[in-house]
């Protein structure tokens, strides 16, 4: 027991020295810095400008009303901008076993997947976070949620849990480069933009989408799910309880895929 | 000019041998497609109307929107991009060939594949997706398709530039491509959007790569109308493509080779 807490905490320590490293090398390119966080701002803004574009000449889409649907695209917003801040480095797991670069990291004495993750610190994801956090805020304010202690904690959970089921996911179709052995993670840029999808309400799209994003990859638990059961809508939102269970799930899945890729890894040569 | 027909055939090649990638995205950009079409559908049932657009026509403006964002997307910034990042373009610049024409055949060598995919795409969805208005004066609107890729990528090229002075290319390529999404109508029609943000669209370039065939495809301007947003189309290719030639003079004048 005491074993595994200093190793956890060792674990937690490196990962941090990790990023560390990475934020002080890419501060060295400071206009980069700054036009990366201003491009997550500016990015993350389009889907609001959508919507307050349309929206102002139509007042609710599915039955949802305008703060509604900045409220689930804020929230799905902060689930996946989580991701380029901690974890960035996965989507450098492609090149890696293209290049047979992944050696190095095997001959170190902590997690290859944790090292790949702290690889990278992506500062578009700070300010896709400023941005998501603001609109949600907004929405917060503007939405009908019935506050109580304890849904002050069920939001917390959903939104922790909405982080690290997009952080899985992106780890899973990453992962997946150990058998398409391309130097560019199309599989997972592919998956990626599916997630996009689910930053609007589920009902707008015919079932097999719902089936998509519901059930096949669960982006939708990571958004629209836990802020339809947040604003006690009826239908599938029960589903929103889930989102824990969803997310411990798709992180066995997820370290699953990548122990059982990192077997078949064969160092440079493709 | 041999050279050039070489490396276009060359990146015609790559693209194909690259198919499992070439798939996958275009699997993406086709899911986006049917996210646009639910979130337009539900915007737009029962015959409602919004800038002028009615469902129907929205479906033309996704297809021309679809359309514009696969041509001109062969290689291109970001291989320009790396090569000045790592100090590459360097030896570019001692070659006897010119890097913009160079990378410009590459980007040409792409338009087969683009062609299939766009043209695969659309059958599909006019399939599925139920009526889609006819193209409208089809003469100028393939002249104005076909001016998104030397257009697309002189805005691309100009804007690799920058990383001779960043020197590194996700922030810059990543607000360029909002503001290209915004501004260029591929989000919503610009008509939609309120006055401020129109007359800024009116004034720069991006308007050209997706707004201006989108209008001419649905009709929604007369022949004078389509004639002079085809003219605009050139005026700004030809601009930024010697504007860019300048740029590069300018700019490899500043190039960092880092290591040894």
């Amino acid at each position: 027991m005491v074993d595994s807490v200093r190793t956890l905490r060792r674990s937690v320590f490196l990962y941090r020295r990790s990023l560390g490293a990475v934020v002080r090398s890419v501060l060295e390119y400071t206009a980069d810095f700054w036009i990366l966080i201003v491009a997550g701002i500016v990015t993350q803004s389009l889907g609001l400008v959508f919507l307050s574009v349309v929206m102002a000449r139509v007042p609710q889409i599915n039955g949802w009303s305008y703060a509604e649907m900045v409220f689930i695209y804020a929230l799905a917003g902060i689930s996946s901008s989580i991701v380029p801040v901690v974890a960035d480095g996965i989507w450098a797991l492609a090149g890696l076993i293209h290049n047979g670069k992944l050696d190095y990291l095997l001959t170190r004495p902590y997690p290859p997947l944790l090292q790949v993750m702290s690889m990278w610190v992506g500062f578009n994801g700070v300010g896709d976070l400023v941005a998501s956090t603001v609109m949600l805020a907004w929405a917060l304010a503007s939405v009908a949620i019935a506050w109580s202690p304890g849904m002050v904690l069920a939001f917390v959970v959903l939104v922790l849990s909405g982080m690290a089921l997009r952080i899985a996911l992106a780890v899973a179709s990453n992962a997946v480069s150990f058998w398409l052995k391309m130097p560019v993670p199309m599989f997972a840029m592919a998956l990626w933009q599916v997630g996009e999808l689910a930053r609007y309400p589920l009902g707008i799209y015919g079932l097999a989408m719902r089936v998509l994003l519901g059930v096949a990859i669960p982006f939708a638990f990571a958004g629209f799910i836990p802020a339809a059961w947040l604003l006690d809508r009826t239908g599938y939102a029960w589903l929103g309880v889930l989102a824990p269970l969803v997310a411990i799930a798709a992180w066995i899945a997820a370290v699953w895929i990548f122990r059982r890729g990192l077997r078949r890894y064969e160092s440079a040569g493709h | 000019m041999r050279a050039y027909a070489t490396m276009a055939r060359l990146s015609m090649r790559t693209t194909f041998a690259y198919r499992q990638a070439y798939a996958l995205g275009t699997a993406a950009s086709c899911l986006g497609l049917v996210a646009s079409l639910a979130l337009w559908s539900a915007l737009l049932s029962g015959g409602a109307q919004l800038g002028g657009f009615t469902l129907t026509e929205m479906k033309g403006y996704m297809l021309v929107t679809f359309a514009t964002n696969w041509l001109g997307n062969a290689v291109g910034e970001w291989s320009l991009a790396n090569r000045i990042r790592d100090g590459q373009v360097a030896i570019d610049l001692v070659r006897p060939i010119a890097t913009q024409r160079l990378m410009f055949a590459q980007v040409a060598g792409g338009f087969p594949v683009e062609v299939l995919i766009i043209g695969g795409a659309a059958a599909g969805f006019v399939l599925l997706a139920g009526p889609v208005p006819a193209p409208q004066r089809p003469l100028l609107l393939s002249v104005s398709l076909l001016l998104v890729i030397p257009l697309r990528f002189g805005i691309g090229f100009l804007t690799a530039l920058v990383v001779f002075w960043t020197e590194n290319f996700h922030g810059v390529a990543w607000a360029r491509n909002a503001v290209s999404q915004l501004l260029s109508g591929s989000l919503v029609p610009l008509a939609l959007m309120p006055q401020w943000l129109q007359v800024t669209a009116a004034v720069l370039p991006f308007a050209s790569l997706t707004s201006s065939p989108a209008l001419i495809y649905l009709g929604k301007v007369d022949t004078a109308g389509a004639l002079g947003l085809v003219g605009l189309q050139i005026f700004w290719t030809v601009a930024i493509w010697f504007g860019a030639q300048l740029a590069f003079r300018g700019a490899s004048r500043q190039v960092t080779v880092h290591g040894g």
